[in-house]
């Protein structure tokens, strides 16, 4: 009985995630009612809401109060590019091919470097923060060949940020610098509160992503490290909602929608990918909201930072 | 292997872990997460040091050697890139298989970023098991670990994956029991006492720490077996190499 309940429940939770991801990604109505769910998978109350429970914890819907169950966007957006990476993505040395844990290299990768490099932001910024995606090897090593100063965080801001001066490091050390297995040996390691004191202000952020919609809207792992990143810098006073922040993704990254705004945390003003770049100027103006999960964490960060340095 | 001896390897290995916290280099992705890595330490230069001093090198002549994808042998490997030695590797946990680094593929000046991870993904090239069952055999085997006690018993992350690559190069014929096998580890890692190990464990023969080179007199070895048994339920049941192995293995007792 108990296995046929298991078992029930497994098949309606793969039921969901199908109509979850054949949702329209600008749709943002409930899926359908429970009693129309029950009927529709021959199943009880108590199975459709152990499945759904399922895929609430896994982050995909979501139930409100009194209105509904409603597909997360940006999780559906996540789980729809990953299906299509596997053909233009290159592994990670750690996570291979699980996109879950890192944002890959892909194919076609040196025409987005080649349009960064002629975007006027990309020219003018002297101090340039460029995260730690594995798509962004080329453009950290293009910085420092430029001569300029480049601010990447740890994974996950764990161990704060290093910082890459194109003086200090010898040209053939470079390429070596320019990977995450590289660069702590080679730049130096910057605390979170430290920052200030080797560096006045972030003149460009630059960003790989999971997902990016036309308008700019980026979507990076579960954990919104972009989010994170962001709102420590601005609490720094190191970047302002004037900063521009440019990303680069594969074609396939690229979503085709007009998507909601209010659950997303950073729009680019540029996206570039291999074939395209795409100006987002529009959505500035109301860019970088932080939600108050993302702000606690920070502040705890930060905090953390200075009490570790004060000790 | 008895619950009450897999108990106290954790303990061994959690005291370790305790101590090399305060000498380790974090890894890229895993910061300070043992279990997922083995860490480079401050001095694992004279280990390399140590390693191409012995004889055992010296003499490996046309046979090749293996090093395991740690952190703490990274320095060797970029030595032997600058000692024109080409090495085998694995990709991290054996998901993607085993990896060649020649230095021939190398460009001067880059021999540190090639004996990184993410440079062995960058220089290295894949090798399929056939390919690897088809090589020269191997003479002398490099790996890291959480710790090892005096006579030579290592306990590595706690997944088994150099026991299976050594049990696997001994069902493709590359080892025969005369090969070398040396441990690479920081000094507070060795455990100061003789410890009985599991039939399946790799004795190693020589135990290197940048302040000594230290060989254990291990007894014969061999040949090993892939411990099929054990698979069900394991990691390594995911491992794409795996159905590759069998028609390998297949294929040699046509």
């Amino acid at each position: 009985m108990r296995e046929h309940h298991e078992s029930l429940r497994a098949s309606v939770r793969r039921g969901l995630e199908k109509l979850a991801l054949e949702q329209d990604l600008s749709d943002s109505t409930p899926i359908p009612p429970e009693r129309e769910l029950m009927e529709r998978f021959d199943v009880s109350r108590g199975t459709l809401r152990s499945a759904i429970g399922d895929l609430v914890s896994a982050g995909l819907l979501r139930t409100e109060q009194g209105r509904g169950t409603y597909v997360n966007k940006e999780a559906q957006a996540r789980l729809l590019v990953w299906d299509r990476l596997a053909d233009v993505a290159r592994p990670d040395s750690r996570f291979h091919d699980d996109y879950r844990q890192f944002v890959p290299d892909f194919v076609g990768r040196d025409a987005c470097d080649e349009a960064v490099q002629n975007l006027a932001a990309w020219k003018n910024a002297a101090t340039v923060f460029i995260a730690p995606d594995n798509s962004l090897g080329g453009l950290r090593l293009l910085a420092l060949e430029q001569g300029k100063r480049v601010l990447v965080p740890t994974y996950g801001l764990r161990r704060g940020f290093v910082l890459l001066e194109a003086d200090l490091i010898p040209p053939e050390q470079r390429p070596l610098a320019a990977t995450l297995d590289g660069m702590e040996s080679l730049g130096t390691c910057v605390g979170v509160a430290a920052v200030p004191e080797f560096i006045d202000g972030v003149d460009l952020m630059v960003s790989g992503a999971v997902a990016v919609t036309t308008q700019g809207i980026h979507i990076g792992s579960e954990s919104r490290y972009l989010a994170v990143e962001l709102a420590v810098l601005t609490q720094l006073e190191l970047v302002s909602h004037r900063t521009p922040l440019i990303v680069t993704a594969h074609d396939c990254q690229v979503l085709e929608v007009d998507m909601e705004l209010s659950t997303v945390s950073c729009v680019a003003s540029t996206v570039v990918t291999p074939t395209r770049v795409l100006h987002c100027g529009a959505h500035t103006g109301r860019a970088r909201t932080v939600s108050r999960t993302d702000e606690r964490r920070v502040l705890r960060l930060v905090n953390a930072a200075i009490d570790e340095e004060v000790s | 292997m008895t619950v009450e001896s897999e108990q106290s390897i954790q303990q061994y290995r959690e005291q370790v872990w305790g101590e090399l916290i305060k000498i380790a280099r974090p890894d890229s992705r895993f910061h300070w997460d043992f279990s997922r890595f083995i860490p480079d330490f401050p001095g694992s230069d004279r280990c390399s040091d140590f390693v191409m001093g012995l004889d055992a090198y010296a003499q490996l002549g046309d046979r090749q050697i293996f090093v395991t994808p740690d952190n703490s042998t990274e320095d060797l490997r970029r030595r032997l890139i600058l000692d024109d030695r080409p090495f085998l590797m694995t990709t991290y946990g054996l998901r993607r298989g085993f990896v060649l680094v020649d230095p021939a593929d190398v460009p001067p000046g880059e021999a540190r970023y090639a004996a990184t991870l993410d440079g062995a993904d960058h220089y290295g090239r894949a090798l399929s098991l056939s390919e690897l069952a088809a090589g020269r055999p191997v003479g002398m085997l490099v790996t890291g670990g959480s710790a090892v006690s005096r006579n030579g018993i290592r306990f590595g992350k706690g997944h088994g994956y150099f026991d299976f690559e050594w049990a696997l190069f001994s069902e493709l014929g590359l080892v025969d029991g005369g090969e070398t096998v040396i441990a690479v580890m920081d000094d507070c890692q060795i455990i100061d006492t003789d410890l009985p190990g599991e039939p399946h464990d790799v004795v190693v023969d020589w135990i290197v720490t940048p302040s000594r080179c230290a060989g254990t007199g291990r007894g014969p070895r061999g040949p090993g077996a892939i411990r099929w048994d054990l698979i069900p339920g394991s990691e390594f049941e995911e491992l794409d190499l795996l159905d590759e192995l069998k028609e390998v293995l297949d294929m040699g007792q046509e």
